[in-house]
Protein backbone atom coordinates (compact mmCIF):
# COMPACT_ATOMS: atom_id res chain seq x y z
CA UNK A 1 0.00 0.00 0.00
CA UNK A 2 2.64 2.48 1.05
CA UNK A 3 5.01 1.44 -1.90
CA UNK A 4 1.66 2.13 -3.97
CA UNK A 5 1.54 5.73 -2.42
CA UNK A 6 5.10 6.05 -3.30
CA UNK A 7 5.08 5.41 -6.80
CA UNK A 8 2.23 7.34 -7.54
CA UNK A 9 4.17 10.46 -6.03
CA UNK A 10 6.64 9.78 -7.83
CA UNK A 11 5.04 9.57 -11.10
CA UNK A 12 3.14 12.80 -10.32
CA UNK A 13 6.46 14.83 -9.79
CA UNK A 14 7.80 13.70 -12.88
CA UNK A 15 4.40 14.76 -14.94
CA UNK A 16 4.81 18.05 -13.40
CA UNK A 17 8.58 18.77 -14.04
CA UNK A 18 8.74 17.15 -17.88
CA UNK A 19 5.09 18.49 -19.65
CA UNK A 20 6.09 22.34 -19.12
CA UNK A 21 9.80 21.47 -20.63
CA UNK A 22 8.45 19.01 -23.51
CA UNK A 23 5.81 22.42 -24.75
CA UNK A 24 9.38 24.30 -24.61
CA UNK A 25 10.90 22.10 -26.66
CA UNK A 26 8.00 22.12 -29.56
CA UNK A 27 9.08 25.36 -31.64
CA UNK A 28 9.76 29.20 -31.28
CA UNK A 29 6.31 30.21 -31.15
CA UNK A 30 4.58 28.02 -28.78
CA UNK A 31 7.17 29.29 -26.53
CA UNK A 32 6.39 32.71 -26.93
CA UNK A 33 3.32 32.42 -26.44
CA UNK A 34 3.63 31.03 -22.98
CA UNK A 35 5.48 33.22 -21.76
CA UNK A 36 3.61 35.82 -23.09
CA UNK A 37 0.47 34.49 -21.33
CA UNK A 38 2.68 33.94 -18.29
CA UNK A 39 4.03 37.84 -18.23
CA UNK A 40 0.24 38.38 -18.57
CA UNK A 41 -0.91 37.00 -15.81
CA UNK A 42 2.27 37.49 -13.50
CA UNK A 43 1.27 41.32 -14.64
CA UNK A 44 -2.68 41.01 -13.05
CA UNK A 45 -1.20 39.73 -9.64
CA UNK A 46 -1.03 41.60 -7.02
CA UNK A 47 2.54 40.87 -6.23
CA UNK A 48 3.48 42.54 -9.67
CA UNK A 49 1.63 45.62 -8.50
CA UNK A 50 2.68 45.81 -5.29
CA UNK A 51 3.13 49.17 -3.77
CA UNK A 52 4.35 50.02 -0.15
CA UNK A 53 1.16 52.25 0.54
CA UNK A 54 -1.31 49.27 -0.39
CA UNK A 55 0.47 47.28 2.43
CA UNK A 56 0.51 50.34 4.92
CA UNK A 57 -3.68 50.63 4.36
CA UNK A 58 -4.12 46.55 5.15
CA UNK A 59 -2.03 46.81 8.17
CA UNK A 60 -4.61 49.75 8.98
CA UNK A 61 -7.60 47.04 8.17
CA UNK A 62 -6.07 44.09 10.30
CA UNK A 63 -5.63 47.21 13.06
CA UNK A 64 -9.70 48.41 12.79
CA UNK A 65 -10.16 44.60 12.97
CA UNK A 66 -8.14 43.71 16.22
CA UNK A 67 -9.54 46.85 17.94
CA UNK A 68 -13.13 45.41 17.28
CA UNK A 69 -12.23 41.73 17.92
CA UNK A 70 -9.61 42.56 20.83
CA UNK A 71 -11.33 45.74 22.79
CA UNK A 72 -14.55 45.51 21.65
CA UNK A 73 -14.88 48.91 19.96
CA UNK A 74 -17.82 49.20 17.40
CA UNK A 75 -17.76 45.91 16.23
CA UNK A 76 -20.37 46.01 14.17
CA UNK A 77 -18.55 48.66 12.14
CA UNK A 78 -15.08 48.35 12.63
CA UNK A 79 -14.87 44.77 11.24
CA UNK A 80 -16.90 45.90 7.65
CA UNK A 81 -14.81 48.52 7.30
CA UNK A 82 -11.34 47.20 8.09
CA UNK A 83 -12.38 43.98 6.35
CA UNK A 84 -13.48 46.57 3.26
CA UNK A 85 -9.94 48.43 3.48
CA UNK A 86 -8.39 45.06 2.64
CA UNK A 87 -10.33 44.13 -0.28
CA UNK A 88 -9.84 47.53 -1.52
CA UNK A 89 -6.09 47.56 -0.85
CA UNK A 90 -5.32 44.38 -2.92
CA UNK A 91 -2.93 46.09 -5.44
CA UNK A 92 -5.13 45.71 -8.84
CA UNK A 93 -3.19 46.21 -12.67
CA UNK A 94 -2.73 50.06 -13.38
CA UNK A 95 -5.37 51.18 -15.91
CA UNK A 96 -7.31 47.77 -15.97
CA UNK A 97 -10.69 47.54 -16.89
CA UNK A 98 -11.46 44.36 -15.71
CA UNK A 99 -14.80 45.38 -13.40
CA UNK A 100 -13.62 44.98 -10.01
CA UNK A 101 -11.96 47.77 -8.57
CA UNK A 102 -14.86 50.00 -6.38
CA UNK A 103 -13.80 53.09 -8.81
CA UNK A 104 -14.78 50.94 -11.57
CA UNK A 105 -18.15 51.67 -13.71
CA UNK A 106 -19.83 48.35 -13.50
CA UNK A 107 -18.26 46.61 -10.98
CA UNK A 108 -20.10 44.60 -8.24
CA UNK A 109 -18.78 46.82 -5.65
CA UNK A 110 -19.07 49.47 -7.68
CA UNK A 111 -22.92 49.01 -7.87
CA UNK A 112 -22.69 48.34 -3.97
CA UNK A 113 -21.06 51.37 -3.33
CA UNK A 114 -23.76 53.25 -5.62
CA UNK A 115 -25.98 53.51 -1.92
CA UNK A 116 -23.11 55.41 -0.73
CA UNK A 117 -22.25 57.42 -3.32
CA UNK A 118 -25.83 58.58 -4.18
CA UNK A 119 -26.66 58.53 -0.38
CA UNK A 120 -29.38 56.12 -0.38
CA UNK A 121 -27.86 53.72 2.81
CA UNK A 122 -27.63 56.76 5.37
CA UNK A 123 -31.47 57.27 5.42
CA UNK A 124 -31.81 53.07 5.48
CA UNK A 125 -29.66 53.10 8.55
CA UNK A 126 -31.61 56.26 10.07
CA UNK A 127 -35.06 54.16 9.42
CA UNK A 128 -33.35 51.47 11.51
CA UNK A 129 -32.31 53.41 14.61
CA UNK A 130 -35.30 55.05 14.43
CA UNK A 131 -37.30 51.44 14.84
CA UNK A 132 -34.50 50.59 17.86
CA UNK A 133 -34.72 53.97 19.33
CA UNK A 134 -36.78 54.44 22.71
CA UNK A 135 -37.52 58.41 22.87
CA UNK A 136 -39.25 58.60 26.21
CA UNK A 137 -36.49 59.84 28.45
CA UNK A 138 -36.35 62.96 25.53
CA UNK A 139 -40.28 63.13 25.97
CA UNK A 140 -39.96 62.97 29.57
CA UNK A 141 -37.49 65.83 29.97
CA UNK A 142 -37.63 67.82 27.06
CA UNK A 143 -34.52 70.46 28.05
CA UNK A 144 -32.40 68.05 27.78
CA UNK A 145 -32.67 68.62 23.96
CA UNK A 146 -30.65 71.39 23.88
CA UNK A 147 -27.62 69.55 25.53
CA UNK A 148 -28.03 67.99 21.59
CA UNK A 149 -27.98 71.15 20.19
CA UNK A 150 -24.88 72.71 22.14
CA UNK A 151 -22.78 69.65 21.11
CA UNK A 152 -23.28 70.30 17.56
CA UNK A 153 -21.69 73.66 17.56
CA UNK A 154 -18.32 71.49 17.28
CA UNK A 155 -19.63 70.80 13.67
CA UNK A 156 -19.94 74.20 12.96
CA UNK A 157 -16.05 75.36 14.73
CA UNK A 158 -14.50 72.44 12.21
CA UNK A 159 -16.18 73.80 9.40
CA UNK A 160 -14.91 77.01 9.92
CA UNK A 161 -11.53 75.42 11.14
CA UNK A 162 -11.21 73.08 7.69
CA UNK A 163 -11.98 76.31 6.02
CA UNK A 164 -9.21 78.31 7.45
CA UNK A 165 -6.86 75.70 6.58
CA UNK A 166 -7.80 75.47 2.98
CA UNK A 167 -10.29 73.20 2.00
CA UNK A 168 -13.25 74.44 -0.23
CA UNK A 169 -16.47 75.45 2.05
CA UNK A 170 -18.12 72.20 0.49
CA UNK A 171 -15.53 70.43 1.91
CA UNK A 172 -15.35 72.07 5.09
CA UNK A 173 -18.71 71.23 5.74
CA UNK A 174 -18.54 67.50 4.85
CA UNK A 175 -15.27 67.88 7.19
CA UNK A 176 -17.46 69.77 10.29
CA UNK A 177 -19.95 67.26 10.41
CA UNK A 178 -17.54 64.81 11.69
CA UNK A 179 -18.11 66.43 14.99
CA UNK A 180 -21.69 64.78 14.92
CA UNK A 181 -20.23 62.00 15.89
CA UNK A 182 -22.97 60.33 12.98
CA UNK A 183 -21.42 58.06 10.33
CA UNK A 184 -24.73 57.82 8.12
CA UNK A 185 -25.02 61.49 8.42
CA UNK A 186 -21.14 62.64 7.57
CA UNK A 187 -22.48 59.89 4.35
CA UNK A 188 -25.19 61.44 3.36
CA UNK A 189 -23.60 65.27 3.16
CA UNK A 190 -20.56 64.58 1.87
CA UNK A 191 -22.10 62.42 -0.74
CA UNK A 192 -23.78 65.73 -1.56
CA UNK A 193 -21.19 68.42 -0.87
CA UNK A 194 -17.94 66.84 -1.74
CA UNK A 195 -18.03 63.13 -2.64
CA UNK A 196 -14.22 62.55 -3.30
CA UNK A 197 -13.88 62.89 0.43
CA UNK A 198 -16.46 59.93 1.56
CA UNK A 199 -13.73 57.32 1.89
CA UNK A 200 -11.47 59.85 4.10
CA UNK A 201 -14.62 61.25 5.63
CA UNK A 202 -16.66 58.15 6.87
CA UNK A 203 -13.46 56.51 7.99
CA UNK A 204 -12.54 59.26 10.28
CA UNK A 205 -16.03 59.59 11.53
CA UNK A 206 -16.63 55.80 12.36
CA UNK A 207 -12.63 55.55 14.07
CA UNK A 208 -13.50 58.30 16.34
CA UNK A 209 -17.02 57.20 17.06
CA UNK A 210 -15.45 53.64 18.16
CA UNK A 211 -12.72 56.05 19.74
CA UNK A 212 -15.47 57.79 21.52
CA UNK A 213 -14.57 55.96 25.17
CA UNK A 214 -10.68 57.25 24.76
CA UNK A 215 -11.43 60.57 23.38
CA UNK A 216 -14.56 61.87 25.96
CA UNK A 217 -13.56 60.91 29.49
CA UNK A 218 -10.80 63.25 29.43
CA UNK A 219 -12.33 66.46 28.11
CA UNK A 220 -15.14 65.89 30.88
CA UNK A 221 -12.84 64.98 33.55
CA UNK A 222 -10.99 68.11 32.92
CA UNK A 223 -14.38 70.18 32.54
CA UNK A 224 -16.56 68.79 35.90
CA UNK A 225 -16.00 68.98 39.59
CA UNK A 226 -16.11 66.52 41.80
CA UNK A 227 -19.28 68.10 43.21
CA UNK A 228 -20.61 68.49 40.01
CA UNK A 229 -20.15 64.54 39.03
CA UNK A 230 -21.83 63.89 42.08
CA UNK A 231 -25.18 65.51 40.95
CA UNK A 232 -28.27 63.16 41.13
CA UNK A 233 -31.41 63.50 38.96
CA UNK A 234 -34.75 63.23 39.06
CA UNK A 235 -36.01 59.68 37.85
CA UNK A 236 -37.84 60.36 34.35
CA UNK A 237 -41.82 60.62 34.50
CA UNK A 238 -43.85 57.67 32.89
CA UNK A 239 -44.46 58.39 29.52
CA UNK A 240 -47.75 57.48 27.78
CA UNK A 241 -48.55 55.74 24.63
CA UNK A 242 -50.10 58.59 23.13
CA UNK A 243 -47.05 60.72 23.84
CA UNK A 244 -44.36 58.30 22.48
CA UNK A 245 -46.57 58.16 19.30
CA UNK A 246 -47.56 61.65 18.67
CA UNK A 247 -43.54 62.44 19.13
CA UNK A 248 -42.40 61.14 15.39
CA UNK A 249 -44.92 63.05 13.56
CA UNK A 250 -44.85 66.34 15.47
CA UNK A 251 -40.87 66.03 15.73
CA UNK A 252 -40.49 65.20 11.75
CA UNK A 253 -43.26 68.02 11.17
CA UNK A 254 -40.85 70.81 13.11
CA UNK A 255 -37.70 69.83 12.18
CA UNK A 256 -37.97 69.39 8.78
CA UNK A 257 -40.36 72.40 8.42
CA UNK A 258 -36.88 74.65 9.59
CA UNK A 259 -34.29 72.20 7.75
CA UNK A 260 -36.45 70.43 4.80
CA UNK A 261 -32.53 69.18 3.62
CA UNK A 262 -32.53 67.04 6.32
CA UNK A 263 -36.33 65.16 5.16
CA UNK A 264 -34.09 61.88 3.87
CA UNK A 265 -32.75 61.25 7.13
CA UNK A 266 -35.49 62.58 9.50
CA UNK A 267 -37.98 61.52 7.76
CA UNK A 268 -36.83 57.70 7.98
CA UNK A 269 -35.61 58.48 11.18
CA UNK A 270 -39.25 59.38 12.28
CA UNK A 271 -40.92 56.91 10.62
CA UNK A 272 -38.88 54.10 12.04
CA UNK A 273 -39.26 55.21 15.79
CA UNK A 274 -43.52 55.39 14.39
CA UNK A 275 -43.47 51.79 13.35
CA UNK A 276 -42.02 50.91 16.24
CA UNK A 277 -44.10 53.13 19.12
CA UNK A 278 -47.33 52.51 16.94
CA UNK A 279 -47.41 48.80 18.14
CA UNK A 280 -49.87 47.76 15.15
CA UNK A 281 -46.48 47.57 12.65
CA UNK A 282 -44.42 45.17 15.01
CA UNK A 283 -43.49 43.22 11.71
CA UNK A 284 -42.41 45.92 9.65
CA UNK A 285 -40.54 47.45 13.00
CA UNK A 286 -38.63 44.74 13.29
CA UNK A 287 -37.28 43.93 9.68
CA UNK A 288 -35.89 47.79 10.46
CA UNK A 289 -34.21 47.36 13.60
CA UNK A 290 -32.73 43.84 12.48
CA UNK A 291 -32.45 42.55 8.92
CA UNK A 292 -32.67 46.01 7.47
CA UNK A 293 -29.94 47.64 9.00
CA UNK A 294 -27.76 44.86 9.60
CA UNK A 295 -28.01 44.28 5.91
CA UNK A 296 -27.48 47.82 5.10
CA UNK A 297 -24.71 48.14 7.97
CA UNK A 298 -22.43 45.47 6.19
CA UNK A 299 -22.79 46.83 2.47
CA UNK A 300 -21.80 49.99 3.78
CA UNK A 301 -18.83 49.35 6.13
CA UNK A 302 -17.63 47.29 3.27
CA UNK A 303 -17.71 49.73 0.43
CA UNK A 304 -16.88 52.43 2.65
CA UNK A 305 -13.73 50.55 3.71
CA UNK A 306 -13.47 49.36 0.21
CA UNK A 307 -12.93 53.18 -0.99
CA UNK A 308 -9.99 53.72 0.50
CA UNK A 309 -7.55 52.85 -1.63
CA UNK A 310 -3.82 54.07 -1.09
CA UNK A 311 -3.88 56.17 -4.18
CA UNK A 312 -6.82 58.08 -3.36
CA UNK A 313 -6.17 57.63 0.86
CA UNK A 314 -2.88 58.67 2.00
CA UNK A 315 -2.82 62.33 1.21
CA UNK A 316 -2.06 65.12 3.49
CA UNK A 317 -5.70 66.24 3.19
CA UNK A 318 -6.64 63.16 4.74
CA UNK A 319 -4.31 63.42 7.35
CA UNK A 320 -5.39 67.45 8.33
CA UNK A 321 -9.34 65.78 8.13
CA UNK A 322 -8.05 63.35 10.53
CA UNK A 323 -6.96 65.91 12.70
CA UNK A 324 -9.71 68.23 12.31
CA UNK A 325 -12.59 65.49 13.58
CA UNK A 326 -10.52 64.76 16.28
CA UNK A 327 -10.97 68.18 17.08
CA UNK A 328 -14.56 68.12 16.00
CA UNK A 329 -15.15 65.45 18.93
CA UNK A 330 -13.08 66.93 21.19
CA UNK A 331 -15.26 70.45 21.18
CA UNK A 332 -18.40 68.66 20.85
CA UNK A 333 -18.43 67.01 23.84
CA UNK A 334 -16.44 69.93 25.65
CA UNK A 335 -19.82 72.32 24.12
CA UNK A 336 -22.18 69.54 25.69
CA UNK A 337 -20.30 69.47 29.38
CA UNK A 338 -20.36 73.36 29.28
CA UNK A 339 -24.13 73.91 28.35
CA UNK A 340 -25.24 71.56 30.77
CA UNK A 341 -23.22 73.52 33.22
CA UNK A 342 -24.47 76.57 31.99
CA UNK A 343 -28.09 75.46 32.15
CA UNK A 344 -27.59 74.75 35.62
CA UNK A 345 -27.21 78.18 36.60
CA UNK A 346 -30.64 78.68 35.96
CA UNK A 347 -31.96 75.71 37.64
CA UNK A 348 -33.20 75.16 41.35
CA UNK A 349 -31.30 72.86 43.59
CA UNK A 350 -32.82 68.81 43.50
CA UNK A 351 -33.66 69.91 39.70
CA UNK A 352 -30.02 70.28 38.42
CA UNK A 353 -28.39 68.06 35.67
CA UNK A 354 -25.39 66.01 36.15
CA UNK A 355 -22.95 67.82 33.31
CA UNK A 356 -21.37 64.17 32.70
CA UNK A 357 -24.35 63.67 30.38
CA UNK A 358 -24.12 67.08 28.08
CA UNK A 359 -20.96 64.50 26.40
CA UNK A 360 -24.02 62.52 25.33
CA UNK A 361 -25.15 65.41 22.79
CA UNK A 362 -23.24 64.23 20.36
CA UNK A 363 -24.68 61.37 18.87
CA UNK A 364 -22.66 58.40 19.14
CA UNK A 365 -25.73 55.87 20.02
CA UNK A 366 -25.44 54.46 22.57
CA UNK A 367 -21.46 54.61 23.16
CA UNK A 368 -21.65 58.11 23.86
CA UNK A 369 -24.32 57.73 27.08
CA UNK A 370 -22.58 54.33 28.16
CA UNK A 371 -19.41 57.22 28.70
CA UNK A 372 -21.55 58.83 30.90
CA UNK A 373 -22.50 55.92 32.92
CA UNK A 374 -19.29 54.91 33.06
CA UNK A 375 -17.93 58.32 34.65
CA UNK A 376 -20.82 58.99 36.35
CA UNK A 377 -20.53 55.63 37.83
CA UNK A 378 -16.94 55.96 39.10
CA UNK A 379 -17.67 59.23 40.90
CA UNK A 380 -20.64 57.31 42.96
CA UNK A 381 -21.11 53.75 42.14
CA UNK A 382 -24.92 54.02 43.14
CA UNK A 383 -25.67 57.02 40.49
CA UNK A 384 -26.70 55.70 37.17
CA UNK A 385 -26.72 57.84 34.61
CA UNK A 386 -28.19 55.99 31.65
CA UNK A 387 -31.69 57.08 31.01
CA UNK A 388 -30.65 60.51 31.56
CA UNK A 389 -27.89 60.72 28.85
CA UNK A 390 -29.86 58.83 26.40
CA UNK A 391 -31.98 62.18 26.39
CA UNK A 392 -29.13 64.60 24.98
CA UNK A 393 -28.36 61.37 22.50
CA UNK A 394 -30.97 61.15 20.68
CA UNK A 395 -31.56 64.62 20.93
CA UNK A 396 -27.55 64.72 19.29
CA UNK A 397 -28.62 62.50 16.16
CA UNK A 398 -31.95 64.85 15.39
CA UNK A 399 -29.49 67.77 15.99
CA UNK A 400 -26.68 66.83 13.56
CA UNK A 401 -29.02 65.38 10.83
CA UNK A 402 -30.61 68.75 11.10
CA UNK A 403 -27.20 70.77 11.15
CA UNK A 404 -26.07 68.64 8.34
CA UNK A 405 -29.56 69.69 6.58
CA UNK A 406 -28.42 73.21 7.11
CA UNK A 407 -25.16 72.65 5.76
CA UNK A 408 -26.38 71.37 2.38
CA UNK A 409 -28.96 74.15 2.05
CA UNK A 410 -26.34 76.86 2.73
CA UNK A 411 -23.47 75.09 0.32
CA UNK A 412 -25.22 73.18 -2.21
CA UNK B 1 -23.80 82.04 -4.00
CA UNK B 2 -22.61 85.76 -2.18
CA UNK B 3 -24.95 87.04 0.66
CA UNK B 4 -23.93 91.05 -0.05
CA UNK B 5 -20.76 91.81 -0.40
CA UNK B 6 -18.60 90.03 1.80
CA UNK B 7 -15.76 88.06 1.81
CA UNK B 8 -16.06 84.13 1.44
CA UNK B 9 -14.57 84.41 4.96
CA UNK B 10 -16.77 86.25 6.33
CA UNK B 11 -19.71 84.48 4.50
CA UNK B 12 -18.33 81.28 6.21
CA UNK B 13 -18.68 82.71 9.85
CA UNK B 14 -21.81 84.15 9.10
CA UNK B 15 -22.57 79.88 7.73
CA UNK B 16 -21.29 79.12 11.39
CA UNK B 17 -23.18 81.41 13.44
CA UNK B 18 -26.38 80.37 11.12
CA UNK B 19 -26.23 77.08 11.28
CA UNK B 20 -25.43 76.95 15.13
CA UNK B 21 -28.94 78.88 15.36
CA UNK B 22 -30.89 77.29 13.29
CA UNK B 23 -30.07 74.25 15.27
CA UNK B 24 -30.56 75.57 18.49
CA UNK B 25 -34.14 76.98 17.66
CA UNK B 26 -35.20 73.84 15.73
CA UNK B 27 -34.32 72.13 19.26
CA UNK B 28 -36.25 74.98 21.34
CA UNK B 29 -38.89 74.58 19.07
CA UNK B 30 -38.96 70.59 19.90
CA UNK B 31 -38.38 71.14 23.69
CA UNK B 32 -41.53 73.85 23.75
CA UNK B 33 -43.50 71.55 22.07
CA UNK B 34 -43.02 68.63 24.08
CA UNK B 35 -43.05 70.52 27.34
CA UNK B 36 -46.78 71.57 26.32
CA UNK B 37 -47.77 67.95 25.50
CA UNK B 38 -45.88 66.52 28.43
CA UNK B 39 -47.92 69.38 30.69
CA UNK B 40 -51.08 68.40 28.73
CA UNK B 41 -50.29 64.33 29.19
CA UNK B 42 -49.81 65.27 33.03
CA UNK B 43 -52.83 67.04 33.33
CA UNK B 44 -54.85 64.25 31.69
CA UNK B 45 -53.19 61.74 33.74
CA UNK B 46 -54.15 63.54 37.15
CA UNK B 47 -57.95 64.20 35.79
CA UNK B 48 -57.76 60.38 35.25
CA UNK B 49 -56.44 59.64 38.52
CA UNK B 50 -59.01 61.98 39.98
CA UNK B 51 -61.73 60.34 38.82
CA UNK B 52 -60.26 57.24 39.57
CA UNK B 53 -60.61 58.51 43.27
CA UNK B 54 -63.84 59.11 42.84
CA UNK B 55 -64.86 56.52 41.43
CA UNK B 56 -63.43 54.11 44.47
CA UNK B 57 -64.73 56.92 47.01
CA UNK B 58 -68.31 56.59 46.23
CA UNK B 59 -67.57 52.84 46.86
CA UNK B 60 -66.13 53.79 49.94
CA UNK B 61 -68.73 55.68 51.10
CA UNK B 62 -71.48 53.13 49.72
CA UNK B 63 -72.59 51.77 53.14
CA UNK B 64 -75.71 50.48 52.45
CA UNK B 65 -74.29 47.32 51.33
CA UNK B 66 -75.17 44.45 52.95
CA UNK B 67 -73.44 41.55 54.92
CA UNK B 68 -73.97 39.14 51.99
CA UNK B 69 -73.23 40.93 49.66
CA UNK B 70 -69.74 42.22 51.18
CA UNK B 71 -69.47 38.19 51.87
CA UNK B 72 -70.17 37.52 47.55
CA UNK B 73 -67.67 40.14 46.93
CA UNK B 74 -64.90 38.86 49.09
CA UNK B 75 -65.40 35.38 47.91
CA UNK B 76 -65.43 36.36 44.19
CA UNK B 77 -62.24 38.54 45.22
CA UNK B 78 -60.81 35.24 46.92
CA UNK B 79 -61.44 33.10 43.96
CA UNK B 80 -60.01 35.72 41.62
CA UNK B 81 -56.84 36.07 43.37
CA UNK B 82 -56.11 32.43 44.25
CA UNK B 83 -56.68 31.87 40.55
CA UNK B 84 -54.04 34.33 39.74
CA UNK B 85 -51.50 32.57 41.66
CA UNK B 86 -48.39 30.93 39.68
CA UNK B 87 -48.82 27.18 40.08
CA UNK B 88 -46.85 25.05 38.16
CA UNK B 89 -47.69 21.52 37.54
CA UNK B 90 -43.86 20.98 38.42
CA UNK B 91 -43.76 17.92 35.62
CA UNK B 92 -41.00 18.43 33.05
CA UNK B 93 -41.75 16.91 29.70
CA UNK B 94 -39.84 16.44 26.49
CA UNK B 95 -41.96 17.27 23.39
CA UNK B 96 -41.28 15.20 20.90
CA UNK B 97 -41.92 16.51 17.22
CA UNK B 98 -41.96 13.78 14.41
CA UNK B 99 -39.66 14.98 11.24
CA UNK B 100 -39.37 13.67 7.76
CA UNK B 101 -36.14 12.08 7.36
CA UNK B 102 -33.41 13.68 5.62
CA UNK B 103 -29.71 12.54 4.55
CA UNK B 104 -29.14 16.51 5.49
CA UNK B 105 -30.04 16.36 9.46
CA UNK B 106 -29.27 12.46 9.09
CA UNK B 107 -26.73 11.63 12.63
CA UNK B 108 -24.78 8.83 10.74
CA UNK B 109 -24.22 10.82 7.87
CA UNK B 110 -22.23 13.11 10.70
CA UNK B 111 -20.56 10.67 12.00
CA UNK B 112 -16.70 9.83 11.22
CA UNK B 113 -16.89 6.05 9.79
CA UNK B 114 -13.00 4.76 10.33
CA UNK B 115 -12.30 2.01 8.94
CA UNK B 116 -10.96 -0.95 10.69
Amino acid sequence: MRNNIKNITILFVLITLFVPFNVFGQGATEQNALFEGLEKFWHSTGFANFQFKYLVMILVGVIFITLAVKKGWEPLLLIPIGFGMIIGNIPLPIGSDEGIGIYEEGSVLNILYSGVIDGWYPPLVFLGIGAMTDFSSLISNPKLMLLGAAAQTGIFITFFGAYALGFTPEQAGAIGIIGGADGPTAIFLTSKLAPELIGTIAVAAYSYMALVPLIQPPVMNLLTTKKEKLIRMKPPRPVSKTEKIVFPIIGMILTTFIAPSALPLLGMLFLGNLLKESTVTERLAETARFALINTITILLGLTVGASTQADRFITLDSLKIFGLGALSFVVATAMGVLFAKLINVFLKEGNKINPLIGSAGVSAVPAAARVSQEQGLKADRTNHLLMHAMAPNVAGVIGSAVAAGILLNMLS
Amino acid sequence: MTLLAISEFEQILLYSFIGVSVVFSALIILVIAFKIMGNISKKSFKSKKKQNQESTTEIVDEKEMTGQEIAAISMALHLFLSDMHDEESNVITIKRIERRYSPWSSKIYGLTNLIR
